[in-house]
């Protein structure tokens, strides 16, 4: 297992490096302990939107937003702009039935609150992807 | 109803308002059933296109509730879209089947929706409801069932209005049409009517046109009427006029025809009498006036002598010849008088007549007549009127060979000697009497005559047989033989010798006849005098 671990990983790496000379994409990672290897964007969509919190174990998750990266991250996810994910937000407010992930300011915040919380989900910009972070779905964003 | 119509056929207003009325009461009829009809099948779209823009607005709510399953933000979208009237029921269903959302409209009425319930609802409209974020995921389907009650009653409103609006203009149009109609129309008519009702037209009054109308229809058919009038005054008082001269020339005609001495008639073409004046009356009715109305009286029978027979009178031929003449004797015996009728054709089956009462001239005819064949010393035959006789008596001859007319030539002996002893006067009266003589023997057809000096001729009705031949010229002899007392009171005597010749036995000529006669009379007196001969033709020709 540790061997094939190693192999995704330079494999990963290796499109990442290959990707970022070509363009930015953004990766939505989680902690390397949690037993999700992969997240399709579906699920994706489903989490970060309020549907389901769940991951694919059935487990409870955790979206946060990134502030500096969240306008590229939507687009990337759901084609859509800022307001109109507040504005999505702001509809739900009321009925309580969904909530909007938690807002953190600073790259630092999310690797802190991912690297502490094995159900927390994260993303981050592909060509500077942190230590220990497992990579679920890389996001390519349109030129 | 019957009233009604009286009105309506009695007032130019009311019919041209009802005809009006009834044009576009028709037509608007048409056109508000053709509208309700557009407007039905338009409606449908329009309530589909309606719905269209209801999903429109709700979508992106509807995609976000059904997203995230949110049942409440579902409720907010299908309340809110039955809020508009004409949503009868909003659903929000599962791409599993299971409902989100159904919610039915219940503000409509119940009592209706039981009667009308399977035309309650039109049609259904779905929409697929697509996820906000996956364009190609569906997660929903919206369903929009449209109140069509609600949206037929907006209709039938509409209708209504319409319908009302068009009654009102209708009822407005009529009200306009019966005011302009009687203001320019009736109004002036029944002015005109009037004033023509009391216009007299005999003493050149016009009529006035109504205020306001000098120059259109009714302007000029007032000057149409004027002109008629004008026409109409101008002929009638040329007719007066010439009725009167037609008057004076009758009065003048009948002033003619009762005044005038000639018997004025008019006949028929059965020469019945139409008409007769006073003076044919006189003539030929003994003064009874004529009656028309009477049995009808035919010329022919109130002739007695002389007048045309009724078919002469009345042919075809006849009646288209011209004037025709005519004497004839009406009446008798001393009564009798003689007219001379004057007939012509006045038109077909009617004829003409004048009669002249030419009776005095006929007389003093008549006795000139006789005078110039009348021996003036003795009042019997002259020559002349021997002559006249004989040719007669020819003419009946040829007619009758049959018949036996007798001349008897009577030569006296020793005349000569009575007038040389006693003057001619005695002559003469010896004359006279021998005239008397031979009046009193002749009979009523018989025709004594002088010829001249002593010779004397006894022409005898044609039907007197040979044996009275011979009595007669007895009589004659012995009456001749009986002395003869003059004036002075002397007596004379005188001897006849006879010749007798008979037409028809002796001769067929009385030129013959003549000769014949006195041929028997030389013989007479030859053989003795005092005799008579008849004339015998075993001696025919002595001398």
């Amino acid at each position: 297992m540790p061997r094939f671990t190693r192999l995704a990983r330079a494999t990963t790496m290796a499109l990442l490096l290959i990707s970022t000379t070509a363009r930015a994409d953004i990766a939505i990672v989680i902690n390397e302990a949690s037993p999700v290897r992969q997240l399709s964007h579906s699920e994706a969509v489903n989490i970060f939107m309020g549907r389901y919190r769940r991951l694919p174990d059935n487990s409870v998750a955790l979206p946060i937003d990134q502030a500096p990266l969240k306008a590229r991250f939507y687009r990337a996810l759901v084609q859509k702009d800022m307001a109109e994910i507040n504005s999505y937000w702001a509809r739900l407010v009321f009925s309580g039935r969904a909530s909007p992930p938690q807002q953190t300011e600073t790259l630092d915040d999310v690797v802190d609150i991912v690297t502490h919380n094995a159900n927390a989900l994260g993303y981050v910009d592909a060509g500077l992807l942190p230590p220990h972070l497992r990579v679920l779905l890389t996001l390519s964003e349109s030129p | 109803m019957i009233q009604l119509l009286g009105l309506l056929r009695s007032r130019l207003a009311l019919r041209a308002a009802a005809s009006i009325l009834a044009i576009v009461g028709v037509l608007g009829i048409v056109f508000l059933v053709a509208a309700v009809h557009l407007r039905a099948a338009s409606e449908k779209d329009i309530q589909q296109m309606r719905l269209e823009g209801l999903i429109s607005t709700v979508e992106r709510t509807a995609q976000i509730a059904c997203f995230l399953g949110d049942s409440q933000l579902a409720d907010e979208v299908t309340q809110g879209l039955l809020s508009n009237r004409i949503v009868k029921e909003a659903r929000l269903v599962r791409r599993d089947g299971s409902a989100l959302a159904d919610h039915t409209n219940t503000n409509t009425n119940t009592n209706t929706n039981t009667n009308t319930n399977e035309h309650s609802s039109g049609v259904a409209l779905t929409r697929t409801i697509k996820s906000p974020f996956e364009t190609d995921k569906t997660v929903c389907e919206l369903t929009l069932v449209p109140d069509q009650e609600w949206i037929d009653s907006m209709v039938n409103e509409a209708t209504r209005f319409l319908s009302v609006a068009l009654i009102l203009q209708l009822l407005g149009i009529g009200l306009s049409v019966i005011l302009v109609v009687f203001y320019f129309v009736t109004r002036p008519i029944s002015d005109i009517s009037q004033k023509l009702h009391a216009l007299e037209a005999e003493t050149g009054q016009k009529l006035p046109a109504p205020s306001g109308h000098g120059r259109d229809e009714i302007g000029k058919l007032v000057i149409s009427v004027n002109a008629m009038i004008d026409r109409l005054v101008s002929s009638l008082s040329e007719e007066r006029r010439q009725r009167l001269a037609r008057d004076i020339e009758q009065r003048r005609y009948r002033t003619l025809f009762d005044n005038v001495e000639a018997g004025i008639f008019e006949l028929d073409d059965q020469g019945h009498l139409l008409s007769a004046n006073p003076a044919f009356c006189r003539l030929f009715l003994g003064g009874k006036p004529f009656d028309r109305e009477g049995p009808p009286i035919a010329l022919t029978t109130l002739i007695h002598d002389g007048g045309p027979t009724m078919q002469e009178l009345t042919t075809r031929r006849a009646r288209r010849d011209g004037t025709r003449q005519w004497e004839m004797a009406v009446g008798e015996g001393d009564q009798q008088r003689w007219v001379n009728v004057m007939v012509s054709r006045l038109e077909e089956g009617r004829l003409q007549g004048v009669a002249h009462d030419i009776t005095e001239r006929r007389h003093a005819a008549e006795a000139a007549e006789r005078l110039a064949v009348t021996d003036p010393l003795t009042g019997i035959g002259n020559r002349l009127g021997f002559e006249r006789r004989l040719e007669l008596i020819q003419r009946h001859y040829r007619l009758h060979p049959d018949s036996r007319h007798a001349l008897m030539m009577l030569d006296f002996d020793h005349f000569k000697q009575i007038n040389d002893r006693h003057g001619h006067h005695a002559g003469d009266q010896v004359l006279e009497q021998i005239a008397g003589l031979m009046r009193d023997i002749s009979r009523q057809h018989d025709y004594p005559a002088r010829l001249g000096g002593d010779e004397f001729v006894l022409l005898l009705d044609h039907r007197t047989p040979r044996d009275d031949l011979d009595g007669m010229a007895q009589r004659l002899t012995d009456s001749i033989n009986a002395p003869l007392v003059l004036d002075s009171g002397q007596q004379v005597s005188l001897g006849v010798s006879i010749g007798i010749a008979v037409l028809g036995s002796d001769a067929s000529e009385v030129t013959t006849l003549v000769q014949l006669a006195d041929l028997a009379m030389y013989r007479a007196k030859r053989e003795g005098r005092n005799t008579w001969r008849f004339h015998d033709r075993h001696h025919p020709f002595e001398t």
